[in-house]
């Protein structure tokens, strides 16, 4: 389990976040949703050590990450992290030399199951394949939980549709997934659980089954009722 | 029948009518091995542990028997079976009547709208 505990992080005169608490449990889906600015990436970033807190602490599975730098974590950035002149098989090799996780056989599955060439240069693939080359490096790695930042940010319905389809594939089975994402229409029934953030605050944490059964209502309805008053 | 998922009630129980409505209409019949958990999850774009809670759920209501290692099936008890219709039946019946009654509409005058519909629809009513 990742045990978020409390954290507050300060940027120049500004609390980004503000007493954060939640969990991310093996074998479920949760997702961090907000309005832009709220503080969502932050936290990503807190929990794979990018970037400091004030105060709090982050547990996996049990242990500190101020104790000790978790590598049983993998992260799929927004953005391709890889230089644009390596071709994808070298990024791969990159991946095998630097990380002791690194699944080849999974890495060349997913390949598979994207469908992608592996020949092609980082800096020649479209938004939606470069979205996808970051999931096979991130899932490749055998990592318990698989953090990812907006994964389906400004790629088309194709790649869409079969990143969607991730999330009920063997390739996410048994891990604990935490993703952010500000297009929750495309999540809204493949979600276990959903932690709302406004203006670095929790305001809301929801088992979403368990909240359509109590309340009749969507995780938009939810959003709304945040944002909207 | 196109399956169409609602954000607000439980998908799970979505998931559960959806099979009754199946089984009811014969489109899905009496032993028949229905997808596994993971399949049901890609296709329908959802939860797969949802789907583990829906055949859960089906199978407490024996309207799927699973054995260890094996694909579940559809329940061949016919008992079971005649049971799922007469509650879609019962069910429809009851919301039908809740509106009409809603709008105050007398009984014989709801039968007068069921019998123009039958006919319309070209069904018998005797």
């Amino acid at each position: 389990m990742i045990d978020v505990k409390g954290i507050s992080k300060k940027y120049l005169f500004k609390k980004v976040l503000k007493d954060v608490s939640f969990t991310v449990k093996k074998g479920e889906i949760t997702c961090l949703i907000g309005v832009n600015g709220t503080g969502k990436s932050t936290t990503l970033k807190t929990i794979t050590n990018l970037t400091p807190f004030n105060n709090g602490d982050i547990l996996i599975d049990g242990i500190s990450i101020k104790k000790k730098r978790s590598d049983n974590i993998s992260f799929v950035p927004d953005h391709m992290t890889m230089p644009a002149n390596m071709k994808i098989r070298q990024a791969f090799q990159f991946m095998k030399d630097f990380y002791p996780r690194w699944n080849e056989e999974r890495a060349a599955e997913l390949v598979d199951y994207m469908n992608i060439d592996v020949n092609q240069k980082i800096g020649a693939l479209s938004k939606g394949n470069a979205a996808k080359v970051s999931l096979i490096l991130g899932l490749s790695l055998n990592t318990d939980y698989v953090l990812l930042d907006e994964p389906f940010s400004g790629i088309d319905l194709f790649a869409k549709e079969k990143i969607r389809n991730l999330f009920s594939s063997h390739f996410i089975e048994g891990r604990g997934i935490l993703l952010t994402t500000h297009e929750i229409e495309e999540v809204e029934h493949l979600l276990d659980r959903v932690v709302i953030l406004n203006d670095g605050v929790i305001v809301k944490d929801f088992y979403t089954e368990q909240m359509r059964m109590e309340e009749g209502k969507s995780v938009i309805d939810q959003l709304r009722e945040v944002y909207q008053g | 029948m196109k399956f169409e998922l609602n954000n607000r009630d439980p998908i799970y129980l979505q998931v559960v009518m959806y099979f009754k409505q199946q089984i009811a209409l014969g489109e899905i019949s009496a032993g028949m091995e229905i997808p596994s958990r993971r399949e049901l999850a890609t296709m329908l774009n959802i939860n797969p542990n949802t789907v583990q809670k829906a055949y859960k759920e089906m199978e407490d209501q024996k309207l799927i028997v699973t054995e260890r290692n094996f694909p579940s099936k559809v329940t061949t008890n016919e008992e079971v079976l005649q049971k799922i219709r007469k509650d879609l039946i019962e069910e429809a019946t009851v919301q039908y009547v809740e509106t009409m009654k809603r709008i105050a509409i007398s009984f014989d005058e709801v039968m007068d709208e069921v019998k123009k519909a039958y006919e319309k629809k070209g069904g018998k009513h005797d």
